[in-house]
């Protein structure tokens, strides 16, 4: 029996307690925990998580200054640099249209610096590093995975930048990177904000609204109350999520119109709840004594039946958010929700759906995020109900 | 255990485990109830009387549970049963009435069928048209007519509902009943003619019934012997004319005092101070000294035994027994 | 010490002096519940909705200073009737005259400005106390609707009635919730509640049914003492009739709606003239064993409110019923001087 479980409730809101204030934590400060920006193409693409980029990579005598190419641009006067490449692999063709870009790049600038690097070829991947320890190359550009496989024999060599600028950071993407280039996890974790915000103000939304109502009609009866029920049957009858995809159709993509077609969706549940709760707690009897002292109808919805409605709705906008959050990915899944230049997880499951079988990492990660905020929230509803509501608990 | 004993309780112990701690329901309580009588046991809300009357039968699940003690029934030690044969003592050996009725029957069933069903649960071999019959039979000596068989529990009155339980108990021909607060929802006069039934059906069969209630009134009309809990422990034991008549414990005389008593011409309700104690703490000592009009020092740090004053007739009160205790020395 | 009245009632009409002992006079009251019936149904009876009969022609007084019972068991209607007269309900029939005024041709304003001097205390003071709001909020609202908002002036008033009613040091149990103190001590809430308007009329209903036995008669006490100090007017609905000794000095009993009998203690207690009085004193359990009941008690049992047997309600269970008794519905009549009956041969009974 879950009696036996002296202090589960308190385990159980404890635990999602934690896990919701750690989302909302990233929420609020994306910045400090993402490696990157969302919107950045930070890596090659398709990397999967944890893995090192292969990305052509400059190789430097440890002991030197330089890390990028652009480094090793002198003024004309000075001997070009040589660098050194393995013979038949295209790095060599990389590295002559990075140097032009960065030729252009420079070359009005003050000091007069150019880079023409001298290409050096060699047979295989050990001479061409040779070249560098000797001294005959300033430089070597090879790829940085095949380079990471021996850099046990070139102890005086270090990896430097990548020769397209694109970062190869020891760790990897902690969690891969998309279909054009952009960090998963960086994106996991701006898109907390945008699941979040949804989430909290459709679901305060709809409380703002729904339980006014519920208390009005609960508290009033008569036509007022079967015509708003009547009303709140009908929104509560629809399928939820197309009546959110008619809504957004109807007043188009944007972050306020979500938030409004999902309040929409979820005023009924707190009318109805509120409402119900109302009639009852209007039968009760301390009701029928504030009555009896003279008290005023809007006294009475306020001080008598309005703080013994209310913790019933504080649990069940615990689980609201976390079924708002679900919708709203479900929108943005579907293309109808947020313009696609916002980090979003519905938007990154779309993306990921195509890719399931070679990047199975875009959509899984998205995916969990989801489930683990929904649970979280989910949780924290059920343990507050246990916790609250006394005909639960034993004598 | 003495020979007239259907029911011998012996330093019987009930737990219940809470957040803050564990409460002793029932505490070292030793009771006996003969053959043949009607047993009231009375106590305030909080005393422990409910707690004791599941024990008998071990209903208590969860937190609560029997830590310690010996329940001696028609010869056999209950505790020693496993949770397997038990069921087989509950309703055709020892059968229970609840105080509503209306929860203790199932709302979706007919009264028939609810009967019938008991019967051939505890008794296989019975036919359908036997058990029926019985049924019938049998409701109809509490007073409700047969043809109110086929109705559901909603359709019958309290009184009547309470009547239902009783032949559930005595159509398995059960040798106790312990009734719980039976009364307690009853109309005064429905509560006055089941009250007479109760008697009628202790001379006819031989029924024993361990009467639960914190009525005092109803205990002195039905009862044979009455026993009077207090903050978990028994406080009195003994014929219902002796303790009526000349109550020991000081708490036993208070609850007398403060019960109204119709026939009185003249008097005052006495009023008793203070409140039954927190079991999760309870006093040191014996329990009832805060509030003992007549406490001694010795109260205040030893717990009284529960022993005879006069044959038959036994407290827990140091009053009493203050002669054993100046024989051992008071250690102050 | 009772607070200044603030309001007098200026909208009676000048009552005649003979009549200024009546605190309330209570006139051929009726309140009938219509039975919730489907569409069907009602058509099908032809607009004749059943109706459970809940108080059928009930009139009686209470006089100033007195402690009057209604006394009867479930479906008597001794409830119903203290809400008709205190306005929680409104009545289907006849009227309600309190201290003068006719309760019916008053504002909902009006009313709610009386309420300040006819109070209530209900049975279950868990139910009566809102679970959300301190003990000094819930004592202290009626003091704010009706003398001050001055927050000092209600704090003082509060803590004042705390202490009269036991509850010292008022500080304390101020800030408490009812959940957090017990049974005993949340009734006194209720009755402090009560009395902190210095209300002229206080209607108890079953206000010591559900407390421990010991407590009873604590409770009991203090009414009675705050009675006197307030000049307080109860109107006591029980079903115990062994409690109702203590404390009333008349009573009326009520069966199925309607009166049986009323009349002075001494009088229903010892001279009763009604077969139903004299069964439902009979039945009152004794804490005596040498005086254990020997009369038998009526057969049957108490039958519906909506359809009530015709001629005197009790004629079915009665011991002493005759051929008109199941015609002819007895009125209300004046037995004995201040002892009315509803039996036609109540006279067989007092020999």
């Amino acid at each position: 029996m879950a009696r036996r479980w002296y202090g589960a409730d308190w385990w159980f809101v404890t635990i999602s307690a934690v896990m919701v204030l750690g989302f909302i934590i990233v929420a609020m400060f994306p910045g400090l925990f993402a490696p990157h920006s969302p919107d950045d193409l930070v890596g090659p693409r398709f990397l999967a998580p944890g893995a090192h980029p292969d990305l052509p990579a400059l190789i430097l005598p440890s002991d030197s200054p330089d890390n990028e190419l652009i480094d090793l641009a002198v003024p004309s006067d000075q001997p070009r640099p040589i660098v050194a490449v393995v013979q038949g692999v295209p790095t060599s063709g990389a590295l002559n249209e990075q140097a032009q870009v960065i030729d252009n790049q420079i070359k009005n600038e003050p000091g007069g610096l150019r880079l023409r690097p001298r290409i050096e070829r060699y047979a295989t991947l050990e001479e061409a590093l040779q070249a560098v320890v000797n001294g005959k190359a300033t430089a070597a550009v090879v790829q940085s995975l095949e380079f990471e496989a021996i850099s046990a024999q070139f102890p005086t060599l270090r990896e430097g930048a990548s020769i397209t600028g694109e970062r190869s950071t020891a760790g990897g993407f902690f969690l891969g990177t998309n279909d054009i280039g952009q960090d998963v996890l960086s994106r996991l974790l701006w898109g907390t904000r945008i699941a979040l915000i949804i989430g909290f103000s459709s679901s305060l939304v709809a409380l703002f609204l729904g339980v006014p109502l519920g208390l009005f009609a609960g508290f009033v009866g008569g036509s007022l109350d079967r015509s708003l029920s009547l009303v709140m049957d009908s929104l509560y009858a629809f399928p939820g999520l197309i009546l959110a995809i008619a809504i957004t159709a109807v007043l188009g993509p944007s972050m306020l119109n979500i938030i409004v077609a999902i309040a929409v969706l979820y005023i009924p549940t707190y009318y109805r709840i509120v409402r119900g709760q109302t009639l009852s707690v209007k039968e009760e009897v301390y009701v029928e004594a504030a009555k009896s002292i003279g008290a005023r109808n809007l006294e009475i919805l306020q001080k008598y039946i309005f703080p013994n409605v209310i913790p019933s709705v504080a649990i069940i906008f615990s689980v609201n958010v976390a079924d708002a959050i679900l919708t709203g990915a479900g929108l943005s899944f579907l293309g109808l929700g947020l313009p696609p230049t916002i980090a979003d997880w519905g938007i990154d499951l779309a993306r990921g759906q195509r890719f399931i079988q070679t990047a199975w990492w875009m959509i899984t990660f998205p995916g969990l995020a989801i489930m683990l905020v929904v649970l979280a929230f989910s949780m924290m509803g059920e343990g507050l109900t246990e916790i609250f509501n006394p005909k639960l608990r034993e004598r | 255990m003495p020979d007239d004993s259907l029911y011998s309780v012996r330093n019987l112990t009930v737990e219940y485990q809470t957040r803050v701690g564990i409460v002793k329901a029932v505490d070292d309580v030793s009771l006996d109830i003969r053959r043949g009588e009607i047993l009231g046991l009375v106590g305030e809300s909080g005393c422990g009387k409910s707690t004791l009357g599941k024990a008998l039968m071990r209903l208590h699940t969860g937190p609560a549970r029997i830590a310690n003690g010996e329940l001696w029934f028609d010869g056999r030690d209950l505790m020693k049963l496993s949770d397997r044969e038990m069921p087989d003592v509950r309703g055709a050996e020892i059968g229970m009435i609840f105080q509503d009725p209306m929860t203790s029957l199932n709302p979706v069933q007919r009264i028939l069928d609810h009967l019938t069903e008991t019967i051939q649960a505890h008794e296989p071999e019975t036919s359908g048209a036997a058990a029926r019959t019985r049924s019938e039979e049998l409701v109809e000596r509490l007073g409700i007519r047969r043809e109110r068989l086929n109705e559901y529990p909603h359709q019958m009155s309290g009184g009547m509902r309470q009547r239902v339980m009783i032949s559930l108990a005595l159509a398995l021909r059960a040798k106790l009943v312990i009734a719980d607060e039976p009364t307690t929802s009853l109309d005064v006069i429905v509560e006055a003619k089941f009250l007479d039934l109760l008697k009628e059906l202790q001379k006819e069969f031989g029924l024993t019934i361990l009467l639960i209630t914190h009525n005092i009134g109803v205990v002195a009309e039905v009862a044979d012997r009455v026993a009077v809990m207090y903050a978990a422990k028994m406080a009195e034991v003994g014929d219902v004319n002796d303790v009526f008549a000349d109550p020991k414990h000081p708490y036993t005389q208070g609850l007398l005092k403060s019960v109204p008593n119709i026939r009185l011409e003249e008097g005052e309700l006495y009023k008793m101070e203070g409140a039954p104690p927190n079991l999760l703490h309870p006093p040191i000592g014996c329990r009832f000294h805060p509030r003992c009009p007549f406490v001694m020092d010795i109260c205040r740090t030893r717990e009284p035994a529960f022993e005879p004053v006069v044959g038959g007739h036994l407290v827990s009160c140091l009053l009493y027994q203050t002669a054993n205790v100046k024989q051992e020395g008071l250690h102050a | 010490m009772p607070e200044p009245r603030l309001m007098e009632n200026k909208t009676a009409a000048p009552v005649p002096a003979a009549e200024t002992a009546d605190l309330v006079r209570v006139e051929n009251l009726r309140k009938h519940f219509p039975v919730q019936s489907g569409f069907l149904a009602s058509i099908l009876n032809r607009g004749h909705i059943p109706a459970v009969k809940a108080v059928d022609g009930v009139s009686f007084t209470i006089h100033k200073g007195e402690v009057f019972g209604l006394a009867g068991e479930s479906g008597s209607g001794k409830s119903t009737v203290g809400r008709l007269i205190l306005r929680l309900l409104d009545p289907t029939e006849g009227r309600v005259i309190f201290d003068g005024t006719d309760l019916s041709t008053i504002s909902p304003e009006a009313m709610r400005k009386l309420r300040s001097r006819m109070q209530v205390i209900f049975q279950d003071p868990l139910a009566s106390l809102n679970p959300r709001m301190t003990l000094g909020e819930a004592i202290g609202h009626p003091v704010r609707i009706h003398i001050t908002t001055r927050l000092e002036e209600v704090k003082k008033v509060v803590c004042e009635i705390l202490e009269k009613v036991g509850l010292a040091p008022a500080e304390q149990f101020y800030n408490k919730f009812p959940h957090q103190i017990s049974g005993g001590q949340r009734q006194r809430v209720v009755i402090a509640r009560a009395l902190v308007t210095a209300p002229d009329l206080v209607v108890a209903d079953e206000p010591i049914a559900m407390a421990d036995v010991s407590v009873r008669a604590l409770l009991l006490d203090l009414m009675m003492k705050l009675k006197d100090e307030f000049n307080l007017t109860y109107l006591f609905i029980t079903h115990d009739l062994a409690t109702a000794k203590y404390v009333c000095d008349r009573i009326a009993v009520m069966y199925l709606g309607k009166l049986c009998e009323v009349g002075t203690l001494a009088e229903v207690y010892q001279h009763s003239g009604h077969p139903y009085t004299r069964a439902l004193l009979e039945a009152v359990p004794v804490p005596d064993p040498r005086h254990r009941r020997k009369e038998l008690m009526p057969a049957g049992e108490i039958p519906s409110a909506i359809n009530p047997p015709p001629g005197c309600h009790f004629h079915p269970r009665c011991p002493i019923a005759r051929e008109n008794c199941s015609v002819e519905e007895p009125a209300l009549r004046e037995l004995r001087p201040g002892h009315f009956v509803a039996c036609h041969y109540a006279e067989e009974l007092l020999k």
